[in-house]
């Protein structure tokens, strides 16, 4: 009878964790985790790969039989070794699902290098045609602020003359709070390549009234004023606070280039 | 100039780790390779189904010498992630290609595709992209010839495990991801086309599934917890900055099509570093070593990271130790 029961798992674990590895991914997609975990490029591959294992469990299912009773049984430490398998295909992953964060912590932050801006890259809002995107931010009503992301303004830290352009400009953008010991507040968007692995931080430092019951990480709007002080050479954005609001974690909570 | 070699900065403090996130980046790598790890097995299937074993060994050249510099045009010309490549090389070894021929294109097409090749110069557009290319292009090739010739002096019972040779039918029914996948055609019947593909692709595909996971566990917990600030007082170090590189690629697991974007953006590492992190990690680091154990032996798997990093390393400070 035992040995019954485990032919019949055996015959339909394959099936079970293909299936499963779909729902995770159909569930990912469909609740928006996958925003937070890969970049744009890899989610419909996710889709498609999801709908395959589906059609290949249907496929196993109808095309294959579980073993016969005549067939040799395997033995039992062999049978304990292959669920082990089956289930170190389902557990970690059903796990990792259900406990994976929503954004990745500041702890994570500094050990990828929160402090250097060394690692950004322009954002495709003002890459190849970030003259004409600075210029018309600057053609913009002075008291407006002007919408910029935190990588935006490292982008323009990089030339001496959109520092001059920019300084004391009103600007409006949204990331992460970040206030570690030992270093004044940040504002935190993570830069991701392919996936969540790989991202890597990008930071303007937080000046004048940032008090408030602000939690570590949390999704914030700032609107201040943009400067660009130097030290030893090194250009690091701030921003004057003049005004806080929570803001909701947007669509895209990582940037991609 | 060798004690100036060492004149190393304090490194700064780690901090601790953040289980969730390791969660996160888990859960992150198993998603991004799963659907080419999918796509291989499905090329495997199909290459299982349609394409007899004599086509491929007539494409192939006779000389296991020719055969190296065949696979290694092969990885230029075809570009294959190292996710899905696996299966891919599992089914060619089974089909009869010479298994020195098939793991030098497995290790060659990731590093020297030409997808590989692009994003390095657009990764370096401004820090002299064709000088990292050449470099990455030309050391990766070296490497590749000096394993593509350790390779072809092994014995197939050196470098595979025993299913990899035989198909799971002929080993012991346990080890197999589904015994019942394989035993259970159709009494009286031979495996039809639709059904032997089903089979080929849910065993390569669960079968290596189960390394992808581990290597994804590994990868994520190093990529989270490692501090890579750690290693920047040695990045510019003439002798230990390609060491870093090395090791800073083996601990990131990065994809060939993604690696140089990170690496660009690591300021404290020389181009001799950089360069070493970007020829090794397309060969081998801790995920790859978990996909290459599900098709070669532990033993054969250490040898080839053992060469495989201390090329890289060698020609990286030949280059770094330049007048």
């Amino acid at each position: 009878m035992n040995d019954r029961i485990a032919r019949q798992i055996s015959f339909f674990a394959p099936a079970a964790v293909m299936s499963a590895w779909a729902t995770v991914m159909f569930h990912t997609i469909a609740s928006g985790h996958i925003n937070r975990l890969l970049s744009p490029m890899f989610r419909n591959y996710v889709l498609l790969a999801a709908i395959l294992l589906v059609v290949l469990s249907g496929l196993y299912l109808l095309l294959y039989q579980p073993d016969s009773e005549t067939a040799p049984a395997v033995a039992p430490t062999g049978r304990l070794r292959q669920f082990g398998r089956w289930l170190m295909l389902l557990v970690p992953l059903v796990a990792a699902s259900v406990l994976s964060p929503t954004a990745l912590s500041s702890t994570t932050a500094g050990l990828r290098g929160l402090d250097s801006t060394a690692g950004v890259t322009p954002m495709p809002s003002w890459n190849a045609a970030s003259q004409k995107s600075a210029q018309d931010a600057l053609a913009a009503d002075p008291n407006q602020p002007v919408p910029v992301e935190v990588t935006d303004l490292i982008t323009l830290s990089r030339s001496s003359e959109q520092i001059a352009a920019f300084e004391g400009r009103k600007v409006r953008t949204v990331g992460l709070f970040v206030a570690q010991p030992g270093s004044g507040p940040k504002l935190v968007r993570w830069i991701m390549w392919c996936c969540a692995a790989d991202a890597i931080p990008a930071s303007v430092e937080l000046g004048g009234n940032t008090s408030g019951d602000w939690k570590d990480t949390q999704w914030l709007e700032i609107v201040g004023r943009a400067h660009f002080p130097s030290t030893l050479g090194h250009v690091v954005p701030r921003i004057d606070v003049e005004s806080i609001t929570p803001t909701q974690e947007p669509d895209e909570p990582y940037l991609s280039p | 100039m060798f004690f100036a070699a060492f004149d190393l900065p304090s490194a700064p403090a780690s901090a601790g780790i953040s289980w969730p996130d390791v969660a996160l980046s888990f859960f992150a790598i198993v998603l991004e390779g799963a659907p080419f790890l999918l796509l291989g097995a499905i090329i495997s299937g199909l290459v299982d189904v349609f394409l007899p074993a004599g086509v491929i060994k007539d494409w192939l050249p006779r000389s296991k010498t020719q055969g190296v510099f065949a696979a290694i045009g092969a990885g230029l010309i075809f570009p294959l992630c190292e996710c899905g490549a696996m299966p891919i090389v599992q089914r060619l070894i089974r089909k009869g290609v010479l298994p020195a021929v098939a793991t030098t294109y497995m290790l060659a097409a990731p590093g020297l595709n030409p997808l590989a090749m692009f994003s390095t110069f657009l990764a370096f557009r401004n820090q002299d992209p064709w000088l990292m290319v050449v470099l990455r292009f030309g050391f990766s090739f070296l490497v590749l010839l000096f394993l593509g010739f350790w390779l072809v002096r092994l014995r197939p019972d050196q470098m595979l495990r025993a299913e990899t040779l035989t198909g799971p039918v002929r080993i012991k029914p346990e080890m197999t991801p589904n015994p019942g996948l394989v035993l259970t055609p159709r009494p009286g019947q031979s495996l039809g086309g639709l059904q032997q593909f089903t089979g080929a692709v849910i065993r390569d595909f669960t079968g290596v599934l189960l390394f992808l996971v581990i290597g994804a566990a590994a990868a994520a917990l190093f990529s989270t917890g490692f501090n890579r600030g750690l290693l920047a007082p040695v990045g510019q170090n003439l002798i230990l900055g390609p060491l870093a590189g090395i090791l800073l690629a083996q601990l990131l697991c990065l994809c060939s099509t993604t690696d140089a974007f990170i690496i660009a953006a690591f300021a404290p590492f020389s181009v001799p570093a950089k360069i070493a992190f970007l020829v090794a990690g397309p060969l081998i680091d801790l995920k790859l070593y978990w996909l290459y154990r599900s098709a070669f032996q532990a033993r054969f798997v250490h040898a080839l990271w053992l060469r495989a990093l201390a090329a890289t390393f060698l020609l990286t400070l030949l280059y770094s130790l330049k007048p």
